[in-house]
């Protein structure tokens, strides 16, 4: 888990990246860059709750509102005080995190995870109601429109760069640099000396605490962090489709679906959440047909999977492939 | 671990004890967990604490270590008052522990299990993982060093604890039945590495039964029973003490 990077996983990496990077230029459509800008968007989201409940382990079900205010705290500050969106962004984010500061505090001190679980879910539903309710600003569910996009940008070799819904190139790649950021900042958290202490008080809090470890700071401190990088996640969103609605934004929906690629994927591992995220929102746009149904699809994949690959997917060994033992 | 030790230049300092427990009370559900303790341990002194089961033993090693707050008394540890600081601010201070149900960080290899101690004396990680390994050596772990903790046995466990615990730096160790679980042949070992830890200037309250342990090793042994303390004295006084022989050595020294 705490290991050094062995030479094939960052090979994967490389490759995997190359892939990302290399896709526009194969000339693919919008609908699938749309399909690939989804993903990334819930590729952070699920790479940030992982890291709360995967590698800290605190189960919060209330990550949704980070998303939420990341979403509406940008969009509102770009159409009302005329910030642009590369700085709202970023001010989204920020809010996201105070809130996930404040709500951090509380939840501390609870040792019950089915007390933390609930009371971040409240937390979510506060957020999303008071979205709904304050029509004035949000205008509710009628949603929430004229969001400006991300402004044209002038880079030297690459000449201008557009952000429009028909031309996504702009989009598919700033939301891969948000990802490599996450995945990036993910990855240093967790190779640090702030990150044995994550997996030590994940695996033992009293033991931790007992060695020194401050556990107030450190799960603050990963709790916003994590708040943050989901808001970023939000407020990338909101500028990309233009318009909000609190159910869409910050919806119990919206979490379930980031839980069940966290698992998919594997809970607690690196690459888990970058799996759960293709497979599952490539299933959902290819099962679009099913429409509701497809909830049932859903819950017959997360069925089978935490039965045959409990780990996730990421856990998996290819067959022939030596697998490290591990005494029960 | 010698030069970590401060020294304020205080005249009388070290004549001062290390540690000064006086009328620690606590309750649990409206029955006396531990009731008016009251002693001190001086420096590099090896201190066993004895009695039999639900004595309280347990819950002093929590009290001093700060998992739990008493209902009233005071602990004093190196002229401080350990009154309301949480339990990593107690180990910044010297104070370590081990747990009795041992609490090993399952998915962590062996030795960065340890490097969580040391993490403490330690900015870079590549430094803590060295002296980790160190401490892994020190308690017989080395052939388990890159192992999972979750394999280990509970003699293994039980010596993981004591280096978690020694890694960092502590000027006081709770040793919380540590020889338990460990076979025979191993107990001389053991009994060597704490002697060797208390030259260098640790100080050790150990919680244990086995009598030859606390023969060889303890200046002095505390004896309780139902949160209360019944003797203190030599180890050879307690075990000659009428009450104690009562209670806890009874069956052996009755037939």
């Amino acid at each position: 888990m705490f290991q050094p990077l062995r030479l094939n996983a960052l090979l994967t990496a490389v490759v995997a990246a190359l892939v990302v990077l290399g896709l526009p230029l194969l000339g693919v459509g919008s609908y699938v860059l749309h399909v690939m800008i989804l993903i990334m968007i819930f590729a952070i989201f699920a790479v940030a709750y992982n890291l709360v409940t995967g590698y800290l382990g605190l189960k919060t079900f209330g990550h949704h509102a980070f998303f939420g205010l990341g979403a509406y705290g940008s969009a509102l500050i770009s159409i009302h005080l005329g910030i642009g969106a590369w700085a709202s962004l970023w001010i989204g984010a920020a809010l996201a995190a105070a809130f996930g500061l404040f709500i951090g505090l509380p939840i501390l001190r609870i040792k019950s995870m089915a007390h933390v679980a609930v009371v971040t879910l409240a937390f979510a539903e506060i957020v999303r109601l008071s979205c709904s309710n304050l029509k004035g600003l949000t205008r509710g569910e009628l949603g929430l429109w004229g969001i400006p996009a991300f402004q044209a940008l002038h880079l030297p070799l690459v000449g201008e760069v557009v952000f429009s819904p028909a031309n996504k190139i702009g989009y598919y790649y700033l939301a891969a640099l948000l990802l490599g950021m996450t995945l990036l900042a993910t990855a240093v958290i967790l190779r640090s000396k702030i990150g044995l202490a994550i997996l030590a008080i994940r695996d033992g809090e009293d033991a931790a605490e007992s060695l020194g470890v401050n556990l107030t700071r450190i799960k603050l401190g990963v709790f916003a962090v994590s708040a943050f990088m989901v808001g970023v996640a939000g407020a990338f969103y909101a500028h990309y489709v233009g318009i909000l609605t609190p159910s869409a934004a910050i919806g119990a929906d919206l979490m379930i679906l980031v839980i069940a690629m966290v698992l998919v994927g594997g809970l607690g591992t690196f690459a888990g959440p970058l799996v759960g995220a293709v497979l599952l929102t490539s299933s959902a746009e290819s099962l679009r047909f099913l429409d509701q149904y497809r909830l049932l699809v859903y819950g017959g994949l997360i069925v089978l999977i935490v039965l045959f690959a409990p780990r996730g997917l990421a856990s998996l060994r290819l067959p022939g492939r030596r697998v490290p033992e591990r005494p029960a | 671990m010698a030069e970590e030790r401060r020294d304020d230049g205080i005249p009388g300092q070290a004549l001062t004890p290390l540690v000064e427990v006086s009328g620690l009370s606590v309750e649990f559900g409206g029955i006396a967990a531990v009731h008016e303790l009251t002693f001190a341990v001086s420096r590099c002194e090896i201190v066993a604490l004895m009695g039999p089961n639900g004595a309280g033993k347990t819950t002093t090693f929590h009290l001093i270590a700060g998992a739990r707050q008493p209902g009233s008394g005071r602990i004093m540890f190196d002229g401080r008052d350990l009154a309301g600081l949480r339990p990593d601010a107690r180990c910044r201070l010297g104070v370590a522990r081990t747990f009795q149900i041992t609490q090993p960080f399952q998915e962590l290899s062996v030795t960065e299990n340890v490097m969580v101690g040391a993490m403490m004396h330690h900015k870079r990680l590549p430094d803590a993982r060295a002296a980790a390994r160190r401490y892994v050596e020190l308690v017989g772990l080395a052939d388990k060093a890159d192992a999972p903790a979750k394999g280990l046995s509970t003699g293994q466990r039980k010596r993981l604890e004591l280096a978690r615990a020694i890694a960092t730096r502590p000027k006081l160790l709770l040793m919380d039945e540590v020889t338990g679980g460990i076979d025979q042949k191993s107990i001389p070992g053991m009994i060597e590495l704490v002697r060797r830890l208390r030259e260098q200037g640790l100080t050790v309250i150990m919680i244990e039964h086995n009598m030859r342990v606390i023969g060889e090793v303890a200046d002095r042994a505390i004896f309780m029973n139902r949160g209360v303390k019944i003797a203190e004295g030599t180890p050879a006084d307690i075990a000659r003490h009428p009450d104690v022989i009562d209670l806890y050595l009874g069956d052996a020294a009755h037939g």
